[in-house]
């Protein structure tokens, strides 16, 4: 178990580290100068240089990659080009949001995709599992942009059910939960069907196997059979899968918080982007690029405490 | 899924819509965030709307646009030769930290601006500056090289916006990022940037312009401005009663607007906001003035503005607007109309000749180029069109537009041949002095216009004393311009501030193209 | 009940797979006509504004309305799949050509398998996403950089089937025999390997068109992708957007378009991966 864990570890680590370099390596390339951008319309080459010595940017590229490891380590991530606020300071206001979103998004969508696998496996071949399955592909097919123009249409303008114009307020509070609504349900929406589609097959691969068949030779009901063999037998691929769709998950954050005006770590990214502010873009990179390691790291052990064969490797 | 969505649906909505904006807190939307919120370094609406109502300026303007009312100063002389302004400023003004406010304050402030080491790009508003200082607590006199016939008016505007020393000494050039501390109705609470700033209420404040029915202090306590940059959400929010008031309203929404019963929208005729594309006149093919003249000939400006605009701006003919103090009438005549087979016909004949992709060649050089400009709707709806109607008359027009934050530092460049960009102004002094002098190169004089009889043209009308022979002066660079084809002005925005009906006295006023100005009559109602 | 369920079904499900699947695959040629005759197709120039229809619902003079330039949808809506089809196949070329080269030399040369397929995993655990953020910010905004971040998601999947299918290939008797007679290792992937590889790859190449045009529609919609005025469908409707509730007809056309051919896609290779082999999975 140990083992498995420092392993993966070991793993992780020089992906991390692959990131930063990318991360670095994206501000080498790009072919705005940081300084002249800093220095602003009206500066002198004085001032430009000054600053160049100000940000390192004399010096030789490995000793600007250690100046920036350095600096990164103590959670220094430079400063906004356009608002000279700390990369940091906006990450930190922002990660909050994003997590709650997927918060919100998850804790309905991944119980009902469940469900609807199971579902779908047990009565396969019925018109319930083809309707599941089409709504699984549909789910999958759909532009998640789509599904939030189509809410913001209907239910934010038409019925003005919910908001839509971003966070309200903490998840807690009414307000809060109200503003949540419509992204939460355009992000999960779009993940039942990945979900559903892999539970059932999950299911299905349990069903045929040995043991199973023995419990139903022994005379199990279907039901039975479904819900205390297969179900439980075939959550453990399906939390690894999920954990795997978590890069899905990200993509989906990404279109939902910018339709949405949602004040997450996405839409500070695609706007860092748009607008050439590179500190900002690398630091939002590396956090979603860092998080997204973790989780992946994080589903990768619990993988190995739930499935004995991987605890005894 | 759909049937439980419908269920999410209506139980959400089933909870009480109670928790709104919290009591006497308005929320007044905008498209962008500035980037700072420092007047003398940051010439955006976005930071000017904020910075009208967190400090004060030694006199206001009217809702007229052209009458200079009282502000710090109660009242003021200016000397006959017009080159020595004494300024009398109130006794009972006090900063947000509760200090009170001094003629030295006001100095501070004006030469802080006007200062070369803190670059503002706007310290030319301040004039010629000879000498600013305080002869005792509560008198400034402002000293004049020569005169300067729009001085007042300049300083209505944000820029010389009152702050305090110590503030601005202690936190360098983090004023206005992470802190402020002014005059105004409003003080800086906090600002969570791209997204909220709030302000609360100055609560010793009496000293508002007269234009207002309240005086002081401010009728709300905090006021919200949040940065919601989608349109749409804008509308909705307006609508529903989760934000209480906007100047961003896209004009597509205007006339559905109007008619919903809890939105009242206010607008403000004497209002000064146009839109050009200006050509960089030496930069390939722009630098050649019959192609210019043939490009003003191609473009519809009526049924572009109506296109774009949906009929709430007016197309523009020349330079200055007619509403604005010394516009020309006869500079307007010399713009060239619409007609596409003319335009041809002169590119025909100053040598430019159709190529087989569609696009002209003169002496190896096509008749090509790029523009600039910030990624507003108006800007690429508008520029699409104009592209458009370029290319059937054999000329390219390249787009590349920015996102507002980085877009004034590319414009500021001599990358491109042409840049779109809107502007407020107040009279045809204040918009030539702005983009024609020689000295404003590279930026705002993005055309490189350098041309010694405008200047002089200019020269003279600033240190006019005789409104006559400034608007004769006027006159004359106004009609060069045109002539010259240097800017193709399509549209004159007008002003529109939509309120919730949780509101009162959101009265459009438009001043630097900021809506709601100081907001004094400004209040909660529900 | 379990064993009229399973009987009943099989027949059911063939039909219905079948209905499907064909129904998906006439609409993805269709698509694909559409885009590659869309300059004789389109009625009009789909950059040719017209000032005084700005904003027209469908059903006049335009069969689906104009744009908020006063654009012809239809035209658009023609080009824009061209591109936005261009898009995705070059990213599957790019990216399977790269990536079925990797898993090759992955399956032939076994000493080099460990690294290429460690680092195949370091790839794919990356999400083509984020692939795009990077790659906008450092080309900045563009279909170009779009294009390299989907071929460089893709890169990982190919080389694992390209991989797993050649060992099947390599532990097949007449290879040992080609070996044998002293066939040279390029040779050996040409002949045998390589078009052994193909079915199976462009099953998986049906289902991966779905979700590169998923994608790069996506980063185009953020505005990462293709540029005002280029008619591509998720640039589209991020025009459309601002329009939403006067002229939802310029966001719903170009994303339902693009829902229908993701569908279409996901439809008729979910029908290929079943019949061909249910166990090729990526």
């Amino acid at each position: 178990m140990l083992r498995h864990a420092a392993e993966r570890i070991a793993l992780a680590l020089p992906v991390l580290l692959g990131v930063v370099l990318v991360g670095f390596l994206l501000m080498q390339v790009v072919p705005t100068d940081p300084a002249i951008v800093r220095a602003g319309p009206n500066a002198t080459i004085d001032i430009v240089e000054a600053i160049r010595r100000d940000l390192g940017l004399d010096q030789p590229l490995h000793v600007q990659f250690g100046l920036y490891m350095w600096r990164l380590v103590q959670g220094d991530l430079g400063v906004s080009i356009i608002n000279n606020v700390p990369v940091s300071q906006e990450l930190g206001a922002t990660i909050g949001p994003t997590l709650e979103l997927m918060f919100a998004a998850l804790i309905w969508s991944i119980p009902l995709g469940i469900g609807m696998g199971t579902l779908s496996a047990y009565l396969r071949g019925s018109w319930l599992d083809r309707l599941i399955m089409a709504i699984s592909v549909g789910g999958v097919s759909v532009p998640v942009f789509f599904v939030g123009l189509l809410l913001i249409w209907f239910v934010g303008f038409q019925w003005q059910w919910l908001p839509f114009t971003g966070r309200q307020g903490p998840l807690w509070t009414l307000q809060g939960l109200r503003g949540v609504a419509l992204p939460a349900i355009t992000l999960g929406g779009v993940f039942i069907g990945p979900v559903a589609r892999m539970t059932r097959t999950a299911v299905l691969e349990v069903l045929s196997a040995d043991h199973v068949r023995t419990a139903r030779a022994k005379g199990l009901t279907e039901t039975a059979v479904v819900l205390h063999h297969a179900l439980r037998n075939a959550l453990i691929p399906v939390v690894t899968l999920i954990g795997l769709q978590i890069g899905f998950l990200l993509g989906g954050a990404v279109v939902t918080e910018t339709v949405f005006s949602w004040p997450g770590v996405g839409r500070l990214a695609v706007g860092a982007i748009t607008s050439s502010d590179f500190p900002m873009a690398q630091g939002t990179i590396i956090v979603l690029s860092g998080g997204f390691i973790i989780v992946n790291l994080i589903v990768d052990l619990l993988y190995g405490v739930l499935d004995p064969r991987v605890r005894g490797a | 899924m759909r049937r439980l969505l419908t269920a999410l649906c209506l139980v959400a909505a089933s909870l009480p819509a109670a928790a709104q904006t919290p009591r006497n807190t308005a929320v007044l939307m905008r498209e962008i965030d500035a980037d700072r919120y420092d007047p003398v370094r940051s010439t955006a609406r976005s930071a000017g709307e904020v910075i009208y109502m967190m400090s004060d300026t030694l006199v206001s303007m009217d809702w007229d646009m052209q009458t200079i009312r009282p502000g710090l100063a109660e009242r003021w002389e200016v000397s006959p030769d017009g080159k020595t302004y004494t300024f009398h400023l109130r006794g009972d003004v006090t900063f947000c930290d509760g200090r009170p406010m001094v003629a030295d304050d006001v100095v501070y402030t004006i030469k802080r601006w006007i200062d070369p080491a803190t670059r503002s790009p706007v310290a030319w508003r301040a004039g010629k500056v000879r000498d600013i200082r305080a002869t005792d607590a509560h008198t400034v006199v402002y000293e004049l090289e020569e005169p300067f016939s729009e001085l007042l008016a300049q300083l209505t505007l944000f820029f010389a916006s009152v702050v305090d020393r110590n503030s601005v000494e202690r936190l360098g050039a983090n004023f206005g990022v992470q802190g402020f501390n002014g005059t105004g109705p409003y003080c800086w609470e906090s600002w969570t940037p791209r997204q909220d700033l709030v302000l609360t209420r100055h609560p010793n404040y009496r000293w508002g312009p007269p234009i207002f029915e309240n005086r002081g202090p401010a009728q709300i306590e905090r006021v919200i401005w949040r940065v919601i940059p989608e349109a749409t959400a804008r509308l909705a929010a307006l609508q529903t009663g989760a934000a209480d008031a906007t100047q961003y309203i896209p004009n597509v929404a205007l006339d559905q607007l109007r008619r919903v019963p809890s939105v009242t929208v206010t607008t403000q005729p004497n209002y000064l906001w146009d839109f050009y594309m200006a050509f960089k006149i030496d930069k390939p093919f722009v630098n050649d003035a019959t192609a210019r003249r043939a490009m003003a000939m191609a473009i519809n400006k009526p049924a572009l503005v109506r296109a774009v605009w949906f009929g709430h701006a007016q197309p523009a003919v020349n330079i200055v607007n007619p509403v604005a103090l010394d516009y020309d009438a006869a500079s307007d005549a010399l713009v060239p109309g619409f007609d596409p087979p003319g335009a041809m016909k002169l590119l025909d004949e100053a040598g430019w000749v159709m190529g087989s992709d569609g696009v002209r060649v003169k002496d190896g050089v096509r008749a090509s180029f790029l523009t600039y400009g910030i990624n507003t709707l108006e800007n690429e709806r508008q520029s699409e069109i104009m592209q458009q109607a370029l290319r059937r008359i054999g000329v390219e027009m390249r787009i590349q537009f920015f996102d507002a934050t980085v877009a004034w530092g590319r414009m500021a460049t001599q990358e491109f041949g042409a840049v779109f960009l809107s502007y407020p102004y107040f009279s045809a002094g204040d918009a030539l002095n702005l983009y024609f002098p020689s000295t404003q190169r590279p930026s705002p004089n993005r055309m490189n216009w350098n041309d010694p009889q405008t200047d002089a043209w200019l020269a003279e009308a600033r240190s006019a004393t005789d409104p006559a022979v400034r608007a004769s002066a006027l006159a004359n660079v106004q009609r060069r311009l045109a002539e010259n084809n240097v800017w193709i002005t399509t549209a004159r925005e007008q002003l529109f501030v939509g309120a919730s009906n949780r509101v009162t006295g959101a009265r459009a006023h438009g001043l630097y193209g900021v809506g709601l100005y100081k907001a004094l009559d400004l209040r909660v109602v529900r | 009940m379990s064993a009229a369920l399973s009987a009943r079904p099989s027949v059911l499900r063939l039909v219905f797979r079948d209905v499907a699947a064909a129904a998906a695959a006439s609409f993805l040629l269709l698509v694909v006509l559409a885009a590659l005759f869309a300059p004789w197709l389109a009625p009009v120039d789909p950059y040719e504004t017209d000032l005084m229809s700005v904003m027209t619902p469908p059903g006049g003079d335009y069969i689906l309305g104009t744009d908020g330039q006063g654009r012809d949808m239809l035209s658009r809506l023609l080009f824009g799949l061209r591109m936005t089809l261009l898009m995705g196949v070059a990213a599957l070329v790019v990216g399977g050509v790269i990536g079925v080269s990797i898993g090759l030399i992955a399956a032939h040369w076994r000493r080099l398998d460990g690294v290429l397929m460690r680092l195949m995993d370091v790839m794919l655990s990356f999400p083509a996403i984020l692939f795009g953020l990077a790659l906008a910010a450092i080309f900045g905004p563009g279909l170009v950089a779009v294009v390299i971040a989907l071929s460089v998601a893709t890169v990982p999947l190919m080389a694992r089937i390209a991989r797993s299918t050649a060992l099947v290939v390599m532990a097949q008797d007449y290879i040992e025999a080609a070996r044998a007679t002293g066939m040279g290792s390029f040779r050996l992937i040409r002949r045998h390997l390589a078009p052994n590889c193909v079915a199976p790859l462009l099953v998986f190449a049906t289902l991966r068109l779905g979700q590169v045009i998923l994608l790069g529609s996506a980063l185009s919609f953020l505005g990462l992708g293709a540029q005002a005025p280029t008619a591509e469908l998720g640039a589209m409707a991020a025009q459309g957007r601002t329009f939403l509730f006067f002229a939802p007809h310029i966001a719903v056309i170009p994303s339902l378009a693009i829902f229908g051919i993701v569908l279409a896609c996901n439809v008729l290779g979910d029908a290929l991966r079943d019949a061909l082999d249910p166990k090729l999975r990526p």
